[in-house]
C-alpha cells in the first residue's frame, strides 16, 4: 500500500475508534470522578481551611505537647535538670507560640524569622538521645528541610506567606502536590480492559482492513488522547477559582526533592507534574496491554498492577536496592516529597531518574509489544 | 422464578463492572491491612514513657511540696496525686511484670480516676493533648468519651478469661480491627459497594430487552429477582475484605469474639459491656438492612428515572445526607431518630457514640431497624405500584 494511503488508513481507524470511546460509558464516569475529585478537593480545602496559618501552627503546638507529655516536667531552663531533647522540645513549643502570635497579628517578617528559628531547632533535635520514642509527633529530617527551603525563599524573595490556597496557581500547586499517589491506579483502572475484547475474539479484528499492530497503535492513542483530556479537565474544572479567588502567584514557591531540596515556581511544579502524569498514563497503558496478552484477564491485569504499585510499600528495602525500577517512581508525589529518604533504608530517588525510567521502559514496552505482533503469535492466540 | 433467579445470577457474576468492584474492594483491603493497619496509633495506647512521665513528675511534686500554708490548687494536688499514683504505679508495675490482667485492672481504675479528676476538675486539668485539635470545641467532651469507654474496656478485660495482650489492649487485633472500622468508614465503603454493584441491575435489561420476554413473569416480580441478586450480591462483598483480615490476623492475632465492646447509653451516661460477636451481629444486621434499603430505592429510581448515572447520583445523597444536618448536640432540639440517614455510620449508632454526640437517645438499633424497615416498606410499595401499572409493564 502507499504510504500516502496507510496514512489515511490509520487515520480512519483511529476516527472509528474514537467514535466508540466517545460513547463509551466508562470514559463518562471517569469525566465525573474527575470532575467530583476537583470539586471535593476544594470543598475539602475550604472546610479543613489550609492555608489557615493558625491553625497550621497549632497543630504544630499539639504535637509537640504529644511529644512532650512522655517526658516528665522539669527545669527547662539552659542549666536545668531535663533531657537536651526536653530542652529542645519546650524550646520548641515557645518558637511555635510566637509563630502563632505572629499570624495572629499579621507580622510577616517576624513569622518568617520564627519559622527559620523553628526548622533550626528541629535540625538539632534529630541528633539527640531519644528521638526516637517522639520521631512520630514530628516532622522528619527531609520534611523539615522542605519547610526550611521554602520559608528561606520566602524570604529571599519577599514574598509574603499566607496565599489564598484557593487561588488557581496556588490550587493547581495542592492538587499536583497529591494527585501523584492516585493517577497510576487511575490510569490503570481504566485502561486495564484495554485489548481484553480483541484477545478473547480475535476474529473480531481480522476483519480489520488494517493490520493488528497498527490497531494497537490507534487503540493505544485514543487511550492517551483520553488521558490529555482528563488532565485538561483537571484544569478546566479549577477554572471557576479565577473568577471567584483570582489567578494567584504562579511564581509562587514549592519545595521540592529533585536530588538536592530546591525550590520550584508552581508553574514549574505543575509541568513537571504533568510530565510525569502523561509518562505514568503511557506507561500504564503499554502495562495493561502487555498483561492483557500474557494473562487475557482484564481482572488479573488490574490486580498485578496495583500490586505492582503498590509493591514499594510492602518491600522498602527494595527501593534503595534497585533505585532504577520504575515502579519506585509511580507515585510521583512521594519522590517530589523526598518522603522515600527518610525510611528505615534511606532511597535517593530523583526526580529526573524517574523520568528517564519511565522513559527507558516505555521504550522497552513498545520493542516488546511491536515483536510480539510482528512475531505471528496472534494467530494462535 | 428459580431459573430466572439463575439467569439474573449469571448476569450479576459476569458484570465486568461488578467482578471490578469486588477486585478493588479486595486490593484495598490487602493495601489496608498491609500499609494503613500497621501505621494505627491510638490515642489512648500502652506507652511505658507516658505512665513513667506522669508519675514521676506527680511524685516529684509529692515529694518536695511545702505542705504550709498552700494555695488551693495545690492542696488539690497533694490531696489528688497519690491516689492517681498508686494506679498510675501499679498500671507500671504490671506491665514490668507482663501481668496483663493486672494491667487492665488498674488501667481501668486509672481511667476511672482520672476522667473523674478532669472532666470534674474544672479547667486546670485536661485529657491528653491529641484531644485538643484546632478548632475542636468539643475536646473534652471527646477526652471524656474515651477515658470512660477505656475504663469499661479495661474493666472488662480484668474481669473476663481472655487471652491478653499489648496488641489486645490496642485494638490491633483483626476482629477488633474489623470492629474499628464499623465505627468509621467501615460502613460507607459496605454501602457505596452495594450502590456501585446495584446501580445496573435493571437497566442493563434495556440492552437486549428481547432476551426477557422468554420468561413469563411479571415486571413486580422481576424486580424483586434482581433486588434479591443484588442483596446476595453485595454480602458477598465482605468475602475481599475478609482477605485483609486474614493478613491482619496473621500480623497481630485474631482476638476472641468473646472481647468485651463498651456501648455508651446516654439515659443514665455510663458504659455497659457486650461481646464482640454481639457487637458484630448487630452491625450486621443493620448494614444487611442498609443494603436492602438502597437496593429498593435504586430499583424505584430505575424504574423512574432510567439513568444509571441518577441512580449512582441518589445512591450518594443517601450516603452523604447526615452530613447536610449534622451538627454536634443538634439530637436535643431535632427529632434526628426519625430520619433514616442518621443511622449511616451503623458501628457508632451501635456503640452508642452517635447518641453521644447527638445529644440524643433515641438513636438505638431498634428504632434503626424500625425506620429503615419503614422506609424499605414504603419504597417497595411504591415500586409495587408503579411496576403494576400498564404503562411500565414493559420494562
Amino acid at each position: 500500500m502507499l504510504p500516502f494511503l496507510r496514512g489515511v488508513c490509520m487515520r480512519n481507524v483511529l476516527k472509528t475508534v474514537l467514535m466508540i470511546e466517545k460513547s463509551n460509558k466508562k470514559n463518562i464516569a471517569a469525566c465525573i470522578i474527575i470532575a467530583v475529585f476537583v470539586f471535593g478537593l476544594i470543598s475539602f480545602i475550604t472546610t479543613e481551611e489550609k492555608g489557615n496559618l493558625i491553625k497550621e501552627r497549632t497543630g504544630d503546638y499539639q504535637s509537640v505537647s504529644s511529644a512532650l507529655y512522655k517526658f516528665q516536667i522539669e527545669d527547662a531552663s539552659e542549666n536545668g535538670d531535663g533531657s537536651d531533647l526536653y530542652k529542645n522540645l519546650v524550646r520548641q513549643q515557645r518558637v511555635i507560640s510566637t509563630q502563632r502570635m505572629a499570624a495572629r497579628v499579621d507580622r510577616p517578617a517576624l513569622y518568617l524569622e520564627t519559622s527559620l528559628e523553628l526548622a533550626d531547632l528541629r535540625d538539632a533535635a534529630f541528633k539527640m538521645d531519644g528521638f526516637q520514642d517522639v520521631a512520630l509527633y514530628l516532622p522528619t529530617k527531609t520534611e523539615n528541610q522542605l519547610q526550611r527551603v521554602y520559608y528561606q525563599e520566602l524570604v529571599n524573595e519577599g514574598k509574603s506567606v499566607s496565599q489564598n490556597p484557593l487561588s488557581f496557581y496556588q490550587f493547581l500547586g495542592y492538587l499536583f502536590g497529591i494527585i501523584g499517589a492516585g493517577w497510576f491506579i487511575f490510569v490503570s483502572i481504566y485502561s486495564c480492559g484495554i485489548l481484553i475484547e480483541e484477545f478473547q475474539h480475535t476474529s473480531l479484528i481480522k476483519g480489520y482492513p488494517i493490520s493488528f499492530g497498527k490497531y494497537v497503535l490507534a487503540k493505544c492513542s485514543s487511550a492517551m488522547l483520553m488521558v490529555g483530556i482528563f488532565i485538561l479537565l483537571l484544569f478546566i474544572c479549577s477554572l471557576p477559582l479565577i473568577y471567584f479567588n483570582g489567578l494567584g502567584d504562579s511564581s509562587y514557591p514549592v519545595a521540592v526533592y529533585s536530588g538536592s531540596i530546591e525550590v520550584f515556581t508552581t508553574i514549574k511544579f505543575i509541568g513537571v507534574s504533568v510530565l510525569y502524569m502523561l509518562l505514568i498514563a503511557l506507561f500504564a497503558i503499554l502495562l495493561s496491554i502487555i498483561l492483557n496478552m500474557l494473562l487475557k484477564n482484564m481482572y488479573l491485569t488490574m490486580f498485578v498492577q496495583l500490586l505492582l504499585y503498590i509493591s514499594p510499600y510492602l518491600f522498602p528495602g527494595m527501593m534503595a536496592f534497585v533505585p532504577w525500577n520504575p515502579i519506585n517512581y509511580l507515585n510521583f508525589s512521594r519522590i517530589f516529597n523526598g518522603e522515600t529518604l527518610d525510611l528505615a533504608t534511606p532511597a535517593a530517588l530523583y526526580m529526573s531518574q524517574g523520568l528517564i525510567t519511565i522513559g527507558v521502559c516505555i521504550v522497552i514496552m513498545l520493542f516488546i509489544i511491536k515483536a510480539f505482533f510482528t512475531a505471528g503469535k496472534l494467530k494462535r492466540v | 422464578m428459580q431459573s430466572y433467579f439463575k439467569f439474573e445470577f449469571l448476569h450479576f457474576f459476569f458484570n465486568k463492572k461488578n467482578i471490578a468492584v469486588y477486585v478493588i474492594l479486595l486490593f484495598f483491603s490487602c493495601y489496608y491491612a498491609m500499609v494503613v493497619a500497621p501505621s494505627y496509633d491510638p490515642i489512648e495506647k500502652v506507652d511505658k514513657l507516658e505512665m513513667e512521665a506522669r508519675y514521676l513528675t506527680r511524685e516529684d511534686f509529692l515529694n518536695s511540696v511545702n505542705t504550709e500554708r498552700m494555695h488551693p490548687s495545690t492542696a488539690y494536688a497533694v490531696m489528688t496525686y497519690p491516689e492517681w499514683n498508686e494506679y498510675e504505679k501499679g498500671r507500671l508495675d504490671a506491665l514490668e511484670e507482663h501481668d496483663f490482667k493486672k494491667y487492665a485492672e488498674a488501667t481501668s481504675k486509672w481511667y476511672t480516676y482520672s476522667d473523674g479528676m478532669i472532666y470534674k476538675g474544672g479547667d486546670f486539668l485536661f485529657y491528653h493533648p491529641r484531644y485538643y485539635t484546632y478548632g475542636n470545641n468539643y475536646a473534652r467532651e471527646d477526652g471524656h468519651f474515651a477515658y470512660l469507654s477505656a475504663a469499661s474496656r479495661y474493666e472488662g478485660y480484668a474481669e473476663g478469661d481472655y487471652a491478653l495482650s499489648i496488641d489486645v489492649f490496642e485494638e490491633r487485633t483483626a476482629l477488633q480491627t474489623w470492629q474499628r472500622l464499623l465505627q468509621s468508614y467501615l460502613p460507607f465503603i459496605l454501602i457505596v459497594s452495594c450502590i456501585l454493584l446495584s446501580a445496573d441491575i435493571v437497566l442493563k435489561d434495556r440492552r437486549n430487552p428481547t432476551l426477557l420476554r422468554g420468561f413469563p413473569m411479571s415486571p413486580w416480580r422481576r424486580l424483586l429477582v434482581k433486588g434479591g441478586v443484588a442483596l446476595f450480591g453485595s454480602i458477598l462483598a465482605f468475602i475481599p475484605l475478609a482477605a485483609g483480615l486474614l493478613i491482619i490476623g496473621a500480623r497481630n492475632g485474631f482476638g476472641s469474639l468473646d472481647l468485651p465492646v463498651p456501648i455508651y447509653s446516654h439515659v443514665d451516661k455510663s458504659f455497659s459491656l457486650i461481646s464482640l460477636s454481639e457487637f458484630m451481629l448487630q452491625n450486621m444486621a443493620l448494614i444487611i438492612l442498609w443494603f436492602v434499603l438502597i437496593i429498593s430505592l435504586l430499583l424505584l429510581t430505575s424504574i423512574l428515572i432510567r439513568n444509571e448515572f441518577a441512580n449512582l447520583f441518589i445512591g450518594f445523597a443517601v450516603v452523604i445526607g447526615e452530613f447536610t444536618y449534622y451538627t454536634r448536640g443538634i439530637g436535643f432540639i431535632r427529632e434526628v431518630q426519625w430520619y433514616p440517614t442518621s443511622y449511616i455510620q451503623v458501628g457508632q449508632v451501635i456503640s452508642g457514640y452517635r447518641n453521644y454526640v447527638y445529644e440524643s437517645n433515641a438513636l438505638t438499633l431498634g428504632n434503626g431497624a424500625t425506620v429503615l424497615s419503614a422506609c424499605v416498606c414504603i419504597i417497595l410499595l411504591t415500586v409495587f405500584i408503579i411496576s403494576n401499572l400498564p404503562k411500565f409493564k414493559q420494562l
